[in-house]
């Protein structure tokens, strides 16, 4: 629940940190930030035009938040979506363009998991599908075989940093979407667990997943960059 | 006064790997079959689900999942002129309880035995000779199975199919196969699924037992690798290596358990019945002692039932078979002093531990990233795959990279010398916690006339009736055999670049007071002769016919491996038994 603090495995923790504060030097983590404001010179256009530079994107949802998101999770999407397993009328050409650089994909992805950016305000949920969404996520559907999302992207979708990526938090637009994307075939990257969960939910408990995660707040200390 | 139920077709005794699948096949058959239970129900969701179940303090330490103790606990000793007290923390195996049993806190470590394991004794006594064997040990007493692996063979396909068994096979009908064991008994097939990912600590292994001339294969695994939908028509998931695979239960649909690959189909039976907590008293016979007429249990309001059926399967963990036999005065009890009788006798169990591995603090191996079978191991000295003339000792053990688990309070690889807390302790901890490899070894157990399960003459469980009393020590020639591979695997070690290595291999006298193994095995063994088994080829009982014990407790000696998937094998071979002969013509299906 909101506020509350979620348990983590002290060594667990320990070597995550550790892996995280090896790998996002301040110099990366600067130069991330001159492609999140103005763009590369290979072509990429800056990522704070949709994604702000703090990371927040917009309300619209149509972008996903990436502020504090692990920079191993945001580092394999761009390459991903440069190499074609993962596909993005937007986000494959500027990926693309990133990928001319080597460093750039890590430098950018430094950046935004460093960010520890507020929540924008949002409408009221519907109690109801967030009820729904929070019964899905936290315990899952015996009926469906569907287990609870928290198992792998951990405590009330705080992320199973580096590979398991938050939902505490995220649009509930791109929650939604995503899942179908896979739910569709659509999307290629991660098919061994989500697509075969995401085939098991309907359009209502897409909504109510994605309604639920993106109020969650979370205690703000998981997952959090170093 | 027992209140008098309606009859049905079969009773089992027990909801676990056996008793679910006994129940599955002969429901299928349009019998009426009632299972049993003495635990509570519980289902992958919302049974399983994390947070909850990674809670390694209840599941781990406590033991949430296992028999409880309090109520009905095992008495142990070592040796027949000690006295036996009741475990009352279970440490050295875990037996569980509630529908599903131990098969699901399993690690899903998915083997195959031997060729020569079911004939173990003839095959020494061809190779080796008579004598060779008296030299291991005259109070060793193992014996040939009854069945063969060919017999098995496709029991075990067909087990590994509703498993989803993820892995490589080394020998396709005498073809040796690149990448997997090429010293295992010929399959007929490819597993239903590839192998799990190597990890770091597999792969390091894989590279020090190649450069010694070894041979590395992926461990097969019940954790699967691939999204997989099973015979029964049941869809299971991608194990995504979360560490919490042996003492838990699995919260993703990944790991072959009956929740996950039986119980789905064999609940919507009409003909199938599973009242909960119910704990079995005895089984009762006529009064000719040769036929059972049902059973008699006890609620969890300590109300008595009379169950009334044609057929009863014991189908409990295999310590409790021997014990449900016993109680029920099935077979003729094992006396050590003349070494007649046959239920209690043949118990066995596994020789494991293997060294600690430091490595060098630039190699990260990640132990928390796991499953509980996805190591990297060879079978270079398991069973008879290596020359014993000159040994000393029958059996073997196989090796490997097998990490289950980096859990925080389970494992703490410290180096010899380390103080066990305080300060220097936890600086230890935290400097080798990254870095340290375990290798297991584990194998065969070989049956001891000084090793037996009887009934206890003192203590007794919570309705009064005796605890099952163990008698157990390793025999010397399981302690030879151990201590020559752990040479062997210390040689392993340092060709994996170990910085400082502590030693494994099994020491006298065994404890029961530190995890070993959860394969106890044998004290209703199988076989061919009635005055040397207590039940014939098919499971069944010499004395009463429609009464079979399925499960481990029919092992004459233990295997190599870790048994669940010859469990299921061997007990879909009586269920084929049962269904093609018995039931069309009840009676003994060996005549003695």
């Amino acid at each position: 629940m909101p506020g509350g603090r979620s348990p983590r495995f002290g060594p667990l923790g320990f070597i995550i940190g550790f892996v995280q504060a090896q790998t996002q030097q301040p110099s990366q983590i600067a130069r991330g930030a001159v492609i999140a404001a103005q763009g590369t010179p290979t072509g990429a256009p800056p990522c704070s035009q949709c994604h702000a530079f703090n990371g927040v994107s917009d309300a619209s949802g149509a972008f996903p938040r990436i502020a504090g998101q692990s920079a191993y999770y945001l580092a394999k999407q761009l390459r991903d979506f440069a190499s074609g397993v993962r596909t993005s009328a937007l986000m494959t050409p500027i990926a693309k363009a990133l990928a001319l650089s080597s460093d750039n994909i890590a430098d950018v992805a430094a950046y935004y998991a460093s960010l520890d950016a507020p929540f924008l305000p949002l409408n009221p949920p519907d109690p109801a599908l967030v009820k729904r969404g929070e019964q899905l996520a936290k315990i899952g559907s015996d009926k469906q075989r569907v287990q609870a999302c928290d198992n792998c992207h951990g405590p009330e979708g705080a992320g199973e940093p580096p590979a398991i990526p938050y939902l505490a938090g995220q649009y509930a637009h791109y929650i939604d979407f995503t899942l179908d994307t896979w739910r569709t075939g659509f999307r290629k990257s991660s098919p061994e667990s989500m697509e075969v969960v995401a085939k098991k939910l309907d359009d209502q408990d897409l909504a109510a997943v994605a309604a639920y995660y993106q109020q969650v707040r979370g205690s703000g200390d998981v997952g959090a960059p170093q | 006064m027992a209140t008098l139920l309606k009859p049905v077709d079969v009773v089992t005794i027990g909801v676990g790997l056996t008793g679910s699948l006994a129940a599955l096949e002969l429901g299928q058959a349009g019998l009426k079959v009632v299972g049993l239970e003495r635990g509570s129900g519980r289902e992958t969701v919302p049974d399983f689900q994390s947070p909850p179940i990674h809670d390694e303090l209840r599941f781990a330490i406590r033991k949430a999942f296992m028999q409880d103790n309090a109520k009905v606990a095992v008495t142990f000793r070592n040796a027949s002129d000690q006295t036996a007290l009741p475990i009352r923390r279970w440490e050295s195996f875990l037996p569980g309880q509630g529908p599903g049993g131990s098969f699901v806190h399993w690690n899903g470590q998915s083997f195959r035995a031997q060729v020569a394991d079911f004939i173990w004794r003839t095959h020494t006594i061809q190779r080796y000779g008579q004598k060779f064997l008296d030299s291991c040990g005259p109070e060793l007493t193992i014996q040939d199975w009854g069945v063969t692996y060919d017999d098995m063979e496709p029991y075990y396909a067909r087990f590994e199919n509703l498993c989803g068994v993820s892995g490589k096979a080394g020998n396709i009908k005498g073809q040796i196969q690149p990448g997997g064991n090429p010293l295992e008994a010929p399959r007929s097939g490819e597993y239903p699924n590839p192998p799990q990912k190597e990890p770091h600590f597999g792969a390091i292994f894989r590279k020090g037992a190649e450069s010694l001339g070894y041979h590395p294969y992926p461990q097969p695994s019940s954790n699967l690798s691939r999204a997989y939908t099973n015979p029964l028509g049941i869809k299971m998931e991608t194990c995504i290596f979360c560490g919490f695979c042996e003492r838990f239960a699995c919260p993703h649909y990944a790991k072959a358990s009956p929740q996950t690959i039986i119980l789905p189909v064999l609940l919507q039976d009409p003909n199938y019945e599973l009242p909960a907590l119910c704990e079995v008293l005895r089984i009762n016979l006529d009064s000719t002692r040769k036929k059972a007429t049902g059973v008699t249990y006890v609620d969890d309001t300590g109300q008595e039932f009379e169950q009334p059926t044609e057929l009863v399967l014991i189908t409990a963990f295999p310590l409790n078979n021997v014990r449900t036999l016993l109680l029920s005065g099935i077979g003729e009890p094992y006396d050590p002093k003349t070494g007649n009788g046959v239920v209690g006798r043949n118990y066995s169990y596994q020789t494991t531990g293997g060294p600690t591995i430091f490595m060098d603090e630039s190699i990260n191996v990640n132990p928390f990233m796991a499953s509980g079978a996805c190591g990297t191991m060879i079978d270079d000295f398991s069973g008879d795959n290596f020359d014993h003339s000159n040994l000393g000792f029958i059996g073997g053990q196989y090796v490997g990279a097998i990490m289950t688990n980096g859990r925080p309070i389970e494992f703490h690889p410290t180096p010899t010398g380390t103080p066990t807390w305080g300060l220097e302790w936890k600086q230890a901890v935290a400097r080798h916690y990254n870095h340290t490899i375990l290798v297991q070894q584990h194998g065969t157990s070989a049956s001891s006339r000084l090793n037996y399960l009887d009934l206890d003459p003192m203590y007794k469980d919570a309705w009064g009736q005796p605890l099952l009393r163990m008698t157990f020590d390793f025999p010397e020639n399981d302690i030879r055999m151990s201590q020559y591979i752990a040479d062997k695997v210390v040689e392993i070690g340092r060709a994996m670049g170990g910085k400082q290595i502590i030693r494994g291999g099994t020491k006298r006298p065994y404890s029961v007071t530190f995890y070993q193994s959860t394969h106890n095995a044998g004290g209703a063994i199988m076989g061919d002769d009635p005055k040397t088994s207590a039940v014939n080829q098919y499971l069944q009982c010499w004395n009463v016919p429609n009464v079979f014990s399925l499960g481990a407790s029919a092992f004459p000696q233990n295997i190599t491996y870790n048994y669940s998937i010859t469990i299921g094998a061997l007990t879909l071979w009586a269920l084929d038994a049962i269904k093609n002969k018995y039931l069309k013509s009840p009676g003994p299906l060996v005549h003695s």
